[in-house]
């Protein structure tokens, strides 16, 4: 794990800049929120996930996280079919900020294009690139 | 997902529009954002800088903020990430509220026109600065904007003198602030006390004393009859009286800025602000007017009221956002509840004072304790008191008053609370409340306080 700033980036995940981390664990995707945007949005008091079974398509809108300030979509970096959502986030949103990373996860999916969506993706050393021209803009 | 579009234009996104990126403003926006997920949202601002936070340039100049951009509420990626449309350094130069348009300019002074389905104004006020001859000179300064704070800062690293004209909330915690960083203050009041929008002449004299044993010079009763100095100031004029001064900061409140909506038919109230309904709608269609450029209803007297305060601003910002994207929410009205701290010692206040209740015809009867924060016994307990105001027909709590050395706040929340329930001072005397030793007396003062205004209603 490396800090830019004050954010926390995590080895051998994916990134977008919608704010969303992704981790491959065994052909599907595990994804949540970065830890940047739990920051951004500060004590979060809301999270909508779609249902098991579900399609999200790439760069289409799945769910939403609301804080007191603020309301982000949730923002699909890869396509596929939801296998598993995260039940304990919706009754607990505040985890997202305790542990976006870990316990904060929201959703698992059946990616449907993985090798080419994939490569739109930031690995980590790309995010740390990006998140210090973020850091910057500050 | 609610998918809300433009009436009979369903697959377009409803145009929000908002002049004014502050308080009131970005409260709105975020309103609007959680209620219309698709709406698109402009905030117009004419300044550089935008969302953060008046309430606390006092206290950056008085060295309890590290920095002036501590005060930034919103930063720039919050509007990204809430698909806000923010425009600085434009201005609303005209208003059709029939053809719904605004047309804005550019600091390149390009022009353009939008069009809105909702318009939101939150054009704030402006300091009020009295015509005080001398007034223009070099070293006098109001205390509104991060800019105002930041020329001030810099005044005062070589200033050793400074007078405050006006002894609101501002001018006070501009001078306390001007106190801790070493230089000799004085602020001068036309009103014969402190703080005579929030507290009786009795609570006031209490203030006034704290402040003078800190060394903050109080001149009461009295106008400023002239700055003086050449190009620069050298002090002020007083009841003939010379005050040295390197500094003068004007504090003697603001005006809602209403021009351009007055121009464009939206009504104002007995107040110079705007006039709102419940929903903060203006009499103009799908206009709706927030924060210090908009009246409220006082809870009390249901008469208007100008709440210039930061929470009415959010308050205002919150309704008027969820009512622009399509949703519904209303304001119902202030108490006009505030609070400060000054150097080692809080002051808060909320509903109407003594005085203001005779004014507008109301009989009263007061309540006064003087209490401990903590039991009498346990050591560091801090002095408090409390003055409570009671209508006498009804024995509805209307107004109350504290000073203290600590848990000012809450128990000014407590009495809003009370006061918006028409609570009785019977009721609060029997009110059940909390106790230990380090943190209050087994009697709450408050409760205390309802007991002697109770006597004097035998």
């Amino acid at each position: 794990m490396v800090k830019v700033n004050h954010i926390e980036v995590i080895e051998g995940l994916y990134y977008t800049s919608d704010y969303m981390w992704i981790r491959i664990e065994d052909g599907k995707a595990r994804m949540g929120v970065t830890d940047y945007a739990q920051k951004q949005m500060r004590e979060i008091v809301f999270v909508e996930l779609p249902s098991v079974d579900d399609t999200i398509e790439l760069n289409e809108p799945f769910g939403t996280t609301e804080s007191v300030k603020a309301i982000s979509d949730l923002i699909a970096p890869l396509s596929g079919v939801i296998e598993e959502i995260n039940e304990e986030v919706e009754s607990r949103p505040e985890l997202l900020n305790e542990d976006p990373y870990g316990e904060g996860w929201l959703v698992v999916i059946n990616p449907t294009d993985l090798k080419k969506e994939l490569e739109k993706l930031m690995n980590f050393e790309k995010a740390v690139e990006w998140y210090k021209e973020v850091v910057k803009e500050e | 997902m609610v998918q809300r579009g433009r009436q009979g234009r369903i697959n377009l996104p409803r145009q929000i529009i908002i002049i004014g990126a502050n308080a009131a403003g970005t409260e709105a926006a975020a309103a609007a954002r959680k209620t219309d997920r698709t709406a698109e949202i402009t905030l117009i601002e004419q300044r550089k800088r935008t969302a953060y936070s008046r309430c606390g340039l006092p206290f950056v100049l008085g060295g309890h903020i590290p920095s002036f951009n501590d005060l930034v509420v919103y930063p720039k990626s919050y509007y990204r990430m809430m698909k806000l449309n923010l425009r600085l350094e434009t201005t609303m130069i005209n208003l059709d509220t029939k053809a719904k348009t605004v047309a804005i300019q550019d600091k390149e002074k390009k022009q353009e026109i939008l069009n809105y389905d909702s318009l939101i104004i939150a054009t704030g006020a402006s300091p009020f600065i009295p015509p005080i001859k001398g007034r223009e000179k070099k070293g006098v300064y109001v205390l509104r904007t991060i800019e105002d704070g930041e020329s001030i800062d810099q005044a005062l690293k070589t200033a050793r003198s400074a007078v405050v004209v006006g002894a609101g909330l501002i001018g006070i915690e501009a001078a306390v602030a001007f106190v801790e960083r070493g230089i000799t203050t004085s602020i001068v009041e036309l009103l014969p006390y402190v703080l005579p929008v929030m507290l009786d002449e009795d609570m006031a004299k209490l203030v006034q004393k704290k402040l003078e044993e800190k060394g903050l010079k109080a001149i009461l009763g009295r106008g400023v009859d002239e700055i003086l100095g050449n190009e620069k100031v050298t002090g002020v004029s007083v009841a003939s009286e010379e005050i040295p001064a390197d500094l003068v900061v004007i504090a003697t409140g603001v005006r809602s800025e209403v021009e351009l909506a007055k121009k464009a038919g939206i009504m104002t109230g007995e107040t110079r602000a705007i006039k709102t309904n419940m929903r903060m709608e203006t009499n103009a269609k799908d206009v709706y007017a927030v924060g210090d450029c908009a009246e409220s209803v006082s809870l009390i007297t249901h008469r208007p009221l100008l709440s210039q305060l930061g929470t009415t601003a959010v308050r205002h910002g919150k309704a008027a956002g969820i009512n622009a994207a399509g949703g519904y929410a209303i304001f119902s009205g202030s108490l006009g509840s505030a609070v400060s701290k000054m150097f080692d010692f809080e002051v808060g206040a909320t509903g109407l004072t003594e005085f203001m209740a005779k004014r507008v015809g109301i009989e009263t009867v007061v309540g006064r304790i003087n209490a401990k924060t903590k039991a009498s016994y346990y050591p560091g307990g801090l002095p408090i008191r409390i003055k409570l105001v009671v209508e006498r027909e009804t024995r509805h709590i209307i107004g109350g008053q504290i000073i203290g050395g600590e848990a000012v706040t809450q128990r000014i929340n407590a009495l809003s609370f009370a006061i918006q329930k028409q609570m009785t001072v019977h009721e609060l005397a029997k009110a059940d409340t909390c106790y230990a030793p380090p943190v209050n007396e087994t009697w709450e003062p408050m409760v205390l306080a309802a007991e002697t205004a109770l006597r004097r209603l035998r």
